[in-house]
């Protein structure tokens, strides 16, 4: 058993685990390994991943109730891979507990000459997608999956991009051309074939309709397309389609130094601005051994609260356009632009400030920052309650979303959804108070939840939560403490202005620092936060250098439209929609 | 009025005659309307404005409308219009255009031995409605009865 | 039987002046709608806005006339003008104030209802025509929609009927001189209401068209001034209920003598006008299916009642 050097100590229950996993299964278990973000890597063997997972979610003494992640790494660059088993591709399975403050990482090596892994979609069915994009970034074919094809590029596409030989700019690949023949062979895939979606042409009674939902469409929220299977207006069959919005953001982690890829976080998911540096920051933070100052956390929890508001109105203003509704979208705007206006005066910019460092954030707190804010806390909650009469008090509206898409916790745990989704189940957990990061242990807060696990209740935990950072907001502003807005560790980028240019030394120091960015030891670190959509993630890999060797990003977003079909068969088109709008999804979050 | 009443039978001739040449289902269904309607504009001329509305109403406004809607249901294509287009043969047309020559000779022929005046009379709403609910009430309330049980039926239909 | 038609002058008159009036409705609507939604509307073009219509009328004249080569040219091209025509047609029997009308007729409610039935094709046949999913889609539920509203409609006005003894809507008007049908017909005033909405098929009942759901319903692959006559022919709908609900529940012209007939009709119909621009803007749209249900199963026995009860009360009344 080798076990990396530098690590955290396990949580004493799941080190007992890792103890008894290890004595258990003998056989399957290659390696223990363990890393800064305190969850334990178990290499398994091909034959015992399945058996192993089957313990973990159902007979382990902590259990292990949702794939959180799943993904892969191409080791075949990789130097540091000290006390790892020989791999050239490994399959890492993220399982998350609920019971416990536990994440296990399971990983399975695979070598290029057969690159195939058992699927895992009968353990945990959300598996499916995540399988699927494993297989169409790195080739990896999954055995025994139902339906192993491209999900985020285009059927006709050649290559895996996440493989280490993939070219990652335009400029490293022969210039596009488009032959006559190759238009051809992309229309031809284009065509719509319902066989090929797993869908009938006609039943005993009558002759299907097939409606192309998207990928521009109204209420699709950005680039997304349902295939509809219809009889009448009944939905017999829903195929969400995604990848339109694929920008190869992972890819990209992998040629950006860790300083300048803080930017590309931000339009993950667009509506989350800052919120999505967090995970990021946190992630290289932990692996660099930064501690930052408090400061800087409380600066961070508020940013992130108000961008967590600003996202929440606008999926409340669009819930009640979706159905029908005019006039709440423009009311919900005109408060999400005095959001904006306090964003600005704060990092100068508005939807992508882009303004969390490593190690800090940009600049300090502006001179009277804290008016602006506070007559905003004191404006919001009556506006609230008039679009609690407005929206969630209207009859045609609960008649329209109550008892529509509802799902339980159990379901909601089999297909990863976490976030408000998870909690209109009645599962109360958040993971600002299950886990807390970035100094969430020191606020006053309630977790909403609610029982019928329908869109209107989707809603109505997303109206409270409103509520709630607000308050968290109020407690920012009341008790922001005072220091350095900058961590002093040298890794911290840019460095403190104090530390700069005072000699020659330095100022190379500074010089280096700017233009390469720190370099992070060997590590690898997943770290989550609650995000404004659901539990979002980081999982860096570093291999010693001024950038990432592996960036995964798992969004919330991605795993909710997997259940698209599950929730919304039987129900009439008009439901889907409103189940769409309930799901609050945002489509650069699914693709990155 | 004699000028109204011709040239709505003129249109009336003409579009029920597109409706049996038309091939395309949706083209034969409006010329039908527009049949109807010429119809309804001849009653009008004729005197009886509540028979002319009743019959936009209820036959071009809800009967033709369910047509439509039926047709719309059955997805018809190209192929049912080139199979309509195949029945329009001559041959086909000699049997149904013999009967109907026949009649439309007993026709004239009655016209022409008997004295007809085309006189219009007024019949006004308040004129029916004393017929219906007078002498003819029976008749009414066994009609309605009818539709009663017409709609019993259709609502049981529809539970199922 | 009266059948009286106005002068070509006065019939010219107001068929311009009820276009107009359809054409800076949208104006109004979009200002009104900004006046309620914390924003400004369209406030650019001459002043307040205001040559924002004949803006668009000029972009929307000079637009290409397409028509899709899918679809069925000669229903395609059929169906917005018949939405226009009906409409205007129906204008045709309002009574606008004391000699100012197109037609006197004493079957001016029927004709009303009858246009109102026509009207539906032009919705169907333009979604059947476009061969698109969506237009389809939209009017199958226009159809179902528009039929069924069609019902409650009529049988809603006929307790006024009733109590008017004619189908004439100008002595309607006059036999409100001692009192409003508002107070005994208010019942049936909320389902003509309704059903007005849903014949218009503006939100909250704009199912036909849900642009959230069917994208443009049937008018998806319309565009130009085939497209301008079903957006005129909306607007000339919420006119032309307004002004029948002024005349059969709210006393038309009538009102007190300081001001003419005319600006009393105009006044009262502008208010309703103003309603249907707010319900549009407070209302979310109910599902199709809980639309017709809500009609048959609510607004059916309510009007028949209302009809009986107004029936009774008239036959008690001329019993006395």
């Amino acid at each position: 058993m080798a076990v990396a050097e530098d690590t955290t100590e396990l949580d004493p229950s799941l080190a007992n685990l890792v103890e008894e996993l290890s004595l258990r299964f003998e056989q399957e278990i290659v390696a223990v390994q363990g890393y800064r973000d305190g969850i334990p890597v178990l290499w398994v063997t091909a034959t015992g991943l399945k058996t192993l997972m089957h313990y973990l979610r159902s007979s382990a003494s902590i259990r292990f109730q949702m794939l959180f992640d799943l993904s892969a790494i191409d080791e075949r660059a990789r130097v540091h891979r000290e006390g790892q088993p020989a791999s050239d591709f490994t399959v890492c399975y993220h399982l998350m507990s609920f019971t416990h403050p536990c994440d296990i990482r399971l990983k399975l090596a695979l070598s290029v000459s057969a690159l195939s892994a058992p699927t895992v979609t009968d353990v945990w069915p959300n598996a499916n997608w995540y399988e699927r994009e494993c297989w169409d970034m790195f080739g990896i074919v999954f055995e025994g999956h139902p339906n192993l094809s491209r999900i985020m590029l285009p059927p006709t596409w050649e290559g895996h991009p996440l493989r280490k030989e993939h070219p990652a700019r335009a400029t490293e690949m022969e210039p596009y051309s488009l032959s006559q023949e190759r238009q051809q062979h992309e229309q031809e895939a284009l065509r719509f074939n319902p066989e090929q979606w797993g869908m009938t042409r006609e039943s005993k009674n009558s002759e299907f309709m097939f409606l192309n939902l998207g990928p521009n469409h109204p209420s699709v929220h950005g680039v997304f397309r349902i295939a509809l299977q219809l009889d009448g207006e009944i939905l017999v069959d829903a195929v969400p389609d995604i990848g339109y919005h694929h920008r190869g953001a992972e890819k990209m982690g992998e040629r950006q130094s860790w300083h300048t890829y803080i930017p590309y976080t931000d339009r993950i998911d667009y509506l989350g601005g800052v919120m999505n540096n967090l995970p990021y920051v946190m992630a290289v933070e932990k692996m660099a051994g930064i501690e930052v100052p408090e400061r800087v956390k409380v600066i961070r929890v508020m940013l992130c609260e108000m961008f967590r508001i600003a996202s929440h109105l606008l999926f409340y203003g669009t819930f009640a356009q979706d159905v029908g509704q005019l006039s709440p979208v423009f009311y919900m705007f005109v408060d999400r632009e005095r959001v904006f206006n306090i964003i600005e005066s704060i990092c100068g910019a508005r939807m992508h400030p882009g303004w969390f460092r490593i190690g800090g954030v940009a600049q300090d707190l502006p001179v009277g920052w804290d008016k602006a804010i506070r007559e905003w806390l004191d404006f919001m909650p009556a506006r609230l309650r008039d679009y609690d009469t407005m929206v969630m008090n209207n009859g045609i509206l609960k008649r329209r979303t109550q008892g529509v898409g509802a799902y339980s916790t159990k379901d909601a745990l089999d297909w990863g959804i976490t976030g408000a989704g998870l909690r209109a189940t009645g599962l109360e957990y958040d993971y600002r108070k299950a886990r807390p990061y970035s100094g969430y242990e020191n606020f006053d807060f309630e977790v909403p939840v609610a029982a019928n696990g329908d869109c209107y209740d989707r809603c109505a935990i997303r109206v409270e939560e409103i509520r709630q950072s607000l308050r968290i907001i109020r407690q920012c502003v009341d008790n922001m403490p005072q220091g350095p807005y900058k961590s002093a560790h040298p890794a911290t980028t840019p460095p403190l202005k104090e530390k700069t240019r005072l000699d020659i030394e330095t100022l190379i120091n500074h010089f280096l620092s700017v233009s390469w960015g720190p370099v992070v030891p060997p590590q690898e670190v997943t770290t989550i936060i609650e995000a404004t959509k659901g539990l979002n993630s980081y999982y860096l890999v570093s291999d010693g250098g001024t950038g990432s060797y592996r960036t995964r990003i798992r969004t919330p977003s991605f795993a909710h439209l997997q259940m698209i079909p599950e929730i919304s068969r039987g129900f009439m088109v008009p439901d889907l929609i409103a189940i769409i709008a309930s799901i609050d999804f945002v489509m650069a979050d699914v693709d990155r | 009025m004699t000028l109204l009443f011709y040239s709505a039978g003129a249109i009336a001739l003409i579009a029920t005659l597109s409706v049996i040449l038309s091939s395309n289902v949706v083209h034969a269904l409006v010329y039908l309307i527009i049949s109807l309607l010429s119809v309804a504009v001849i009653f009008f001329a004729l005197g009886a404005p509540f028979a002319a509305m009743l019959e936009a109403i209820v036959y071009a406004g809800a009967i033709m409308v369910l047509f439509l809607f039926v047709m719309m249901m059955l997805n018809l294509g190209q192929a049912t219009e080139d199979e309509e287009r195949a029945w329009m043969q001559p041959s086909l047309w000699i049997g149904p255009g013999l009967l109907s020559g026949i009649l439309l000779l007993l026709f004239v022929s009655t016209l022409l031995t008997h004295d007809v005046t085309l006189a219009p009379v007024e019949v006004s709403v308040r004129d029916i409605s004393l017929l219906l609910f007078g002498p003819w009430l029976l008749a009414v309330e066994l009609a309605s009865m009818l539709l009663l049980a017409g709609l019993i039926a259709a609502y049981h239909l529809a539970k199922k | 039987m009266k059948f009286e038609v106005g002068s070509a002058l006065s019939i010219a008159a107001i068929l311009f002046t009820v276009i107009v009036v359809a054409a800076m409705l949208i104006w109004v609507e979009r200002r009104l709608l900004g006046l309620w939604q914390e924003r400004l509307g369209p406030n650019r073009v001459g002043p307040f806005g205001l040559l924002q219509v004949v803006a668009d009328m000029i972009k929307i004249f000079t637009k290409e006339d397409w028509v899709p080569p899918f679809a069925d040219r000669f229903s395609f091209l059929l169906a917005p003008p018949i939405i226009m025509v009906v409409i205007l047609l129906s204008f045709s029997v309002i009574p606008f104030a004391p000699g100012v009308g197109v037609i006197d007729s004493d079957i001016g409610v029927l004709f009303v209802l009858a246009m109102a039935s026509l009207g539906a094709y032009s919705v169907m046949l333009g979604g059947l025509s476009s061969n698109n999913k969506y237009a389809l889609l939209g009017s199958l539920r226009a159809a179902a929609q528009m039929v069924s509203y069609e019902v409650f409609m009529g049988i809603s006005l006929l307790g006024v009927v009733a109590l008017a003894g004619t189908f004439n809507l100008r002595e309607i008007v006059l036999s409100q001189a001692d009192g409003w049908y508002i107070l005994p017909q208010c019942v049936g005033f909320l389902i003509f209401v309704i059903a007005g909405v849903a014949e218009s098929h503006r939100l909250p009942f704009d199912i036909p068209e849900a642009e959230q759901e069917i994208v443009a319903g049937y008018h998806t692959e319309y565009s130009g001034m085939k497209f301008g006559m079903f957006f005129v022919g909306e607007y000339l709908g919420v006119v032309l209920v307004s002004s029948l609900i002024v005349v059969l529940f709210f006393g038309g012209w009538l009102g007190p003598a300081f001001l003419p007939p005319i600006v009393w009709f105009v006044l009262k119909a502008s208010v309703f006008v103003a309603f249907f621009v707010l319900l549009r803007a407070a209302i979310p749209r109910p599902r199709y299916d809980q639309l017709m249900n809500y009609g048959w199963l609510f607004l059916l026995p309510l009007s028949l009642l209302n009809l009986l009860l107004t029936g009774a009360f008239v036959l008690w009344q001329e019993g006395m």
